[in-house]
This record gives C-alpha cells, sequence and structure tokens, in this order.
C-alpha cells in the first residue's frame, strides 16, 4: 500500500523544482469543478487496486476451471485423457514385438527362418463413472486381426469386482501374465493346456489388503490354448482360481512369494466337421501333436464329454532372483468311432531368472532403475534366464487318437535367454531353445527343435 | 449346480464387502457463501444435542460457494445431505433434477425459511459519500460493490432489493426501474462470484465506496473489526425480505441412511437454540421470543417479499437472471 501511494506521488505531483516555481507565482486556485491532488489520488489508487483485485479474481477463477478441466497426459505409461473428478478416463496403450526365429539343424522336418510381428496390439482402456473400467484389445500380429480383449469391469469393492466380455479365463499362470511382461520369447509347454482367451462373466477380486486373490466365472468353454468369438454348444465351463500372497504387506524376503491352484470344468462335445479338440505346438509355435481328423466319423476324434483342467502354480521374486513354477492337468473324454476314452495330458515348468544390474525382476517384469542413456553411462537392467518345462500326452492318446503322421507322446524342452530391459518401454530379449520329442509318430521320434530367438519390443 | 455355486459364491463375496455400520454418521451441508461461521456453531450445538438424544455422534461436514453454483454441484453429483441455499430457487433448481421432494418447501415451518435476513448498505468510517438510501448509490462518482447476479444468490436479492426500490419510487414503471438499476450497475466497478469475495474486496481490498450486503454479512465485518468505526451500517428506506431456505437432499440422504438425522438437523435451526445461535450471527431469528431479545441488533427497515414484488423466485429469474434477461441487458450495456 505506502509502495503504491509513493509511486503514485511520484506520477502525479510535479518535481520539486516545478512546485517551488509554482509557488513562486502564486498560481490562482483551481476551479472549482476540479478534482483536487488528494482525489486524482484516491481515484487512481482505486483504479490500481480494483486492476489488482481483478487480477486476483481472475487467477481464482482460472484455478476453479482447472478443478473442474479435463487433463492429457502422455508419458511411459501411454496417453491419457482424464476427467477433472477422475471419475471418467481413457488410456490409450499398446505394445508392438518384432520377434525372429532361426531354426538350426531343422532337416528332417524344415521351418522357416523368419522375422514376423509376432505381436502388434493398441489397447484402449478407460473407466466411466468412476467404478466401471473397459478394455478393448485388438491384435493385428501374424498379419491377422484377432480381438484378444473386449470387457468391461464392475469395480464394486476391492473384493468384489464384476468382469464380462472377452478376456483370460482364470486358469494358466503364464497365461495370465500380459504378452509384454513374458520372461521368454515364447510361453512354456504348460500354456499348451489351458485356456486362452474365452467370452464370459466373472467375480473376482483381493482379499484382505490383497494376501489372496479369487476368480470364479462362466466361460463358453475354449479347448486347450483356445481363443474363440462364440460357443459351439449349449455347454459352459466354469473356471476359478485362488491364489495367495501371505507376505504381500512386508518388507522381507518372501514378500513376493506367491502360489495357489487354479482349476476349469465343463462339458464339450464335438463333430467330424468341428471335433472341437486342440492340436499342440512347440516353443517355436510348429505343430507337434494333433489329434486323427479327415472329417468322417470312423476316422476323427472328437470331444465327447467332461473337461477339466487343474493347475496348482507360484512363484517367487526375491533379490534379483525370479522363479516361477507351475503345473497343468488337462483331462478331455474322447472318442474316435466306437472307442472312447478319458485322456489325461500333462505339462510343467521351472523358469529362474537373475537380474544381473539395473532392476528388479516381478511378475510384471523388470523395471529398470536407470534407463539407457549412453552419454549418462547407464544402460538399463539386464537379466538371465533359463526354464526346464515338458508336456505329456496320456499313453491312451497313441495310437487310436491321435494323428500319427505329425505328433509326438512327449516334448520335453530347455531354454535360456538374455534380457536388456533399455527402459520401460523397450526391451531386447534372445533365446535359444532345445525341445526333445519322444514317442507317437510311427516313422520314430522327431529331430529336436533348435531355434534361436530375438525380440524387440516396444511397449508403452 | 455350477451357477448356484457361482451364486453362493458371490454372496460370500458381497458378505466380506459389507461391514457392520459405522457408529458415527456424517452429514454434508452443502450451504452458501456467507454462512461458514453460522454453521460451525450450528454443527457443534447439534452434534452435542444428538449425542446426548441418541448416543450417536455426528460429525457435519460443509461446503460453501455461491448459491447458485453451489446447486449446480449438488446436481451434478455433490452428494449433500442437506441444502441450506441463498434462496428458494436455488432449492427448487436441485429439486427439479429429482434429487429433493417437490413439496420440499412445506416440510418445514415458514416455507422451510428458518431464518431471514434483508440487504443493507456497509459504507466506509463517517460514510464520507454521504450514502442514505439507494438513490445514492446510482449517483456519478459512487464505487458500489456486488457480487454477480449470476452466480450468486446474494446478489441476486442486492439487486432485487433495487429493483423493489426503483419500481416504489417510480410507481411501478418497469422501465424506470430498469434505468435506474443500470444506472447503479453502471457504478459497480468489478464482480465478484460470491457474497464472501464482495465483502473481501470492500472491506480487505478497500476498493468502493458502499457495498451491498446481507445483513448479517455486514454486521459481521462490523464485529470483525473491533467496533472502531471503520465500517458503518446504513439501512435504506426499502429492501427484500431474504428467506435463505433449507432442504434435505432426500435422495443422497436415503442413499447414506441420513434421513433421519439430516431432518433432525434442519429442524434443530428451529429450536430456540438454534434460533440463538442464528441470531447471535446476525441472521433474523423466526422465533419471536429470540426476535424480541435480539431486536435491538437489527435496524429497522421497511421490507417487501419476492412474492409480493416480482411474483416468486421462478419469474423473477426467468426476467432478470436467465442468459439474455435484464441483468445481461443492463449491465452489458454499462460496461
Amino acid at each position: 500500500m505506502r509502495t503504491t501511494m509513493v509511486v503514485l506521488c511520484c506520477l502525479v505531483l510535479p518535481p520539486p523544482a516545478a512546485r517551488a516555481q509554482e509557488t513562486n507565482q502564486q498560481p490562482a486556485a483551481p476551479p472549482a469543478d476540479e478534482k483536487s491532488v488528494d482525489e486524482k489520488l484516491e481515484e487512481l489508487d482505486q483504479k490500481i487496486r480494483i486492476l489488482d483485485r481483478q487480477i486476483e479474481l481472475d487467477k481464482e477463477a482460472a484455478a476453479e476451471k482447472a478443478k473442474t478441466a479435463g487433463q492429457a497426459n502422455a508419458g511411459k505409461d501411454g496417453f491419457s485423457l482424464k476427467s477433472a473428478d477422475g471419475n471418467f478416463l481413457l488410456r490409450v496403450r499398446g505394445y508392438v514385438q518384432l520377434d525372429g526365429r532361426f531354426f538350426l539343424d531343422d532337416e528332417q522336418k524344415p521351418a522357416i527362418d523368419t522375422f514376423t510381428l509376432r505381436r502388434v496390439r493398441p489397447i484402449f482402456e478407460g473407466t466411466v463413472y468412476k467404478i466401471f473400467d473397459f478394455r478393448i484389445m485388438p491384435d493385428f500380429g501374424g498379419g491377422q486381426t484377432v480381438l484378444q480383449d473386449a470387457y468391461m469391469e464392475a469395480r464394486l469393492s476391492p473384493a468384489f469386482k464384476v468382469r464380462a466380455g472377452k478376456f483370460k479365463p482364470p486358469v494358466g499362470l503364464e497365461r495370465l501374465q500380459s504378452g509384454a511382461d513374458l520372461l521368454f520369447v515364447e510361453r512354456g509347454l504348460p500354456t499348451n493346456l489351458v485356456p486362452n482367451r474365452d467370452l464370459g462373466i466373472q467375480l473376482g477380486g483381493d482379499l484382505a489388503g490383497g494376501i489372496a486373490t479369487y476368480a470364479v466365472g462362466v466361460f463358453n468353454g475354449v479347448l486347450d490354448g483356445g481363443n474363440a468369438d462364440a460357443d459351439t454348444n449349449d455347454d459352459k465351463d466354469l473356471a476359478a482360481r485362488v491364489f495367495l500372497q501371505p507376505f504381500i504387506k512386508g518388507t522381507g524376503a518372501l514378500k513376493n512369494l506367491g502360489f495357489g491352484i487354479a482349476a476349469s470344468t465343463g462339458d464339450q462335445k464335438g463333430t467330424p466337421t468341428a471335433p472341437n479338440l486342440p492340436s499342440y505346438r512347440t516353443p517355436g509355435q510348429q505343430t507337434f501333436f494333433s489329434y486323427r481328423s479327415d472329417g468322417t466319423a470312423p476316422n476323427t476324434t472328437v470331444a465327447d464329454g467332461e473337461r477339466g483342467r487343474l493347475s496348482p502354480q507360484g512363484y517367487l521374486y526375491t533379490g534379483p532372483f525370479g522363479l516361477l513354477v507351475e503345473y497343468v492337468i488337462s483331462r478331455q473324454d474322447v472318442r474316435r468311432g466306437t472307442a472312447a476314452d478319458r485322456l489325461e495330458h500333462k505339462a510343467w515348468q521351472v523358469a529362474a531368472s537373475w537380474v544381473l544390474a539395473g532392476g528388479e525382476p516381478s511378475y510384471r517384469s523388470v523395471n529398470p532403475k536407470k534407463i539407457f542413456d549412453p552419454s549418462a553411462h547407464t544402460w538399463g537392467a539386464f537379466e538371465i534366464a533359463a526354464r526346464y518345462h515338458k508336456q505329456e500326452l496320456d499313453k491312451d492318446t497313441f495310437p487310436t487318437f491321435a494323428n500319427l503322421a505329425s505328433s509326438a507322446s512327449s516334448a520335453e524342452a530347455w531354454a535360456v535367454g538374455f534380457n536388456w530391459y533399455l527402459n520401460k518401454n523397450l526391451r531386447l530379449l534372445f533365446d535359444y531353445e532345445d525341445t526333445r520329442f519322444e514317442g507317437g509318430a510311427a516313422t520314430g521320434d522327431r529331430e529336436d527343435e533348435k531355434i534361436f530367438f530375438s525380440r524387440f519390443q516396444i511397449a508403452f | 449346480m455350477r451357477i448356484r455355486l457361482a451364486l453362493l459364491l458371490s454372496a460370500l463375496a458381497w458378505g466380506l464387502v459389507t461391514g457392520p455400520a459405522a457408529a458415527e454418521v456424517k452429514l454434508l451441508n452443502v450451504s452458501y457463501d456467507p454462512t461458514r461461521e453460522l454453521y460451525q456453531d450450528i454443527n457443534a450445538a447439534f452434534a452435542r444435542q444428538w449425542k446426548a438424544k441418541t448416543g450417536q455422534d455426528v460429525n457435519v461436514q460443509q461446503s460453501h460457494g455461491g448459491s447458485g453454483k453451489q446447486a449446480r454441484s449438488v446436481i451434478d453429483g455433490l452428494e449433500a445431505d442437506v441444502v441450506t441455499l441463498a434462496l428458494a430457487y436455488d432449492v427448487d433448481a436441485v429439486a427439479s433434477s429429482g434429487l429433493i421432494a417437490k413439496n420440499w418447501q412445506a416440510r418445514l415451518p415458514n416455507n422451510s425459511a428458518p431464518y431471514t435476513s434483508t440487504i443493507v448498505f456497509l459504507v466506509r468510517k463517517g460514510n464520507p459519500k454521504k450514502i442514505r438510501d439507494w438513490d445514492d448509490l446510482t449517483r456519478p462518482g459512487i464505487s458500489v460493490i456486488t457480487p454477480n447476479p449470476k452466480t450468486s444468490g446474494g446478489a441476486r436479492w442486492n439487486y432485487l432489493a433495487a429493483w423493489g426500490f426503483a419500481l416504489h419510487k417510480f410507481g411501478n414503471d418497469p422501465a424506470k426501474a430498469k434505468d435506474f438499476v443500470a444506472r447503479l450497475y453502471k457504478n459497480v466497478p468489478i464482480l465478484d462470484t460470491g457474497a464472501r469475495g464482495a465483502t473481501v474486496t470492500f472491506v480487505e481490498r478497500g476498493i468502493g465506496d458502499v457495498l451491498i450486503a446481507w445483513e448479517n454479512e455486514a454486521l459481521l465485518a462490523v464485529k470483525q473489526l473491533g467496533g472502531k468505526g471503520e465500517l458503518l451500517i446504513v439501512a435504506p428506506s426499502l429492501s427484500i425480505l431474504a428467506e435463505p431456505p433449507v432442504a434435505v437432499v432426500d435422495k443422497v440422504a436415503a442413499k447414506h441412511k441420513t434421513t433421519q438425522v439430516a431432518a433432525a438437523y434442519l429442524q434443530y435451526l428451529y429450536t430456540p437454540e438454534g434460533q440463538e445461535i442464528a441470531a447471535r450471527h446476525y441472521y433474523r431469528p423466526r422465533n419471536q421470543a429470540v426476535a424480541a431479545k435480539y431486536a435491538a441488533q437489527f435496524p429497522k427497515v421497511q421490507l417487501f417479499t419476492i412474492d409480493q414484488v416480482f411474483g416468486g423466485w421462478t419469474k423473477a429469474q426467468k426476467t432478470h437472471f436467465e442468459d439474455g434477461g435484464v441483468f445481461d441487458q443492463i449491465y452489458g450495456a454499462g460496461k
């Protein structure tokens, strides 16, 4: 206030010399209707105060407007639009994987060495009215268009979430891991025996602050490794999973210990033209087992009743060490002509990893502590990995039900890998995997699949 | 069978997420700008009374702002158990959204307005501009502070009080009244969004020669300056009877299971204790005994009601404050 008045005095009052001159000349008094100096000062002071207050009000209005204005964000977690109250959100994410597959010593069954876009997945996620989430994820990988996820979820409470649409049924541990977070380029053999994506309704949530998670749902029912957009019969599958992380609230070495069990059950039947039975693939995505099928009843194996899966599973991430174990039994009633049986296929894997530098392992991948920046001499995070996994087909599958021309009765593989996480968005994976096959084919054991994988992945 | 299992699991999960009712009950009172101090005292007193009566703790939270803006917030989802707004039109707006029963005004005495106020002038020490009545606010060179009637309930009372005076002065000639109010608003250099903001402009920022204010707000400002005579209240010859209404927001209260305590909270305003508190905060009490006790602090003013002069709030709102209404015409033209 004092400063304002001094400034005003300097502006309005004439300089001392001028005032002295005026005094000497004894000027005439100002006309009665002319404002005095005090009045002019007061008027100017009011104008300045009004301007100051107007600025203050404009700032208040801008702050108020900011409270109700939406936010647009872009960053390492993708791009998002969010309402001011947070109740409405749209997030655009996605990931792209360019894989190289190079088969070694593939003489009996030559496979094509190729680069391929394994996954190209834009992800649209969002929230409406605070508790209703949605996710839409198509996949353009391999030159095909597949709708992988399309669901909505009502988050009524942390313990009570209802999800409906197309998504991963709660069975396979590695299958439930995002395709962008995998330790190896391809998932292990147990994933052959669990559903990929299905349509249904699921109830799930976290209990006791995340110590226990559960999910139970009713689904159309897909075959092992299946991903379908509609059902072929009236029967439905029930799938459920319980997973415990008893030390998640602590800070000890077992904080990231998790274990659980998952199962699915249903009745599924097929026909000679739609047998409703799976085939199984190697890590190199080559088919190593399929059922007999030529479209006729005598020579086509079809699903003929109960289909069930059981999968104990777990992981531990402590310090630089990570371990994921998974066992799956898949049981299926089958029939070929007059022959019928209940087949039980099994698979398991043990996958271990060690982060050499720059980060910590987790079920949701490694988040580098320092990003790749040569000018700062920081290089991201490095990880080595190894796994052993095996899939065994029920002995009774052969010779009646299996396609003997292209099937092995077991596949057993080991792999080593090196992963470089340049930052949260970019990573490079290099794997070598050797798969041995036994039995099955009438021509003797199939030759080993030796394959070198590379992956360049960007995810945002 | 499998479906039954799923339903059973659903029921179990639901049981996990619903717990026993909380011991403390919470209410949100969404109010207008100058009632902060009033409801701080009301809330504490009511909490004591409710605890003694029921054994239950009640925690009343407050939200304040321009009355129209507050009503809009409630309509847009602010979960108020009760609203205590500046004018019935704003409560009607909330009722129109379906959150409050249409007959809300009949549910409590005095059209659900437990206290009243009026509009007076606040001038500076010694009243240097010699402001005595509404006419003086239209004189050239007089700087008048009043908030924006588009956002402030208090400002709408101010505007209508001036309009009512002009109609009275000019024999109910609306054209002359419009000219009178236009000249008044030509003297308004700045429009705050709420009554409290206008008080800050006048009292703390030292802007203007006169503040048109709620009587309670003017009396509070005089009191807060320690009675040093820095500010004086001038009662005009004619003003408006302001009846700030209160209502339970039925749908929100039902959702929160607070209907009973919310109704009791508003009924408390009519009790002798509630009326005493209102009077202490310079609101004119409805209770005759309390009014007589505090009569000395309220200047004698001839009052008219909005129904008498304007035919009710709906009509007044549409004529004067809707977009393109009389206020937009005179304020836009004056600036």
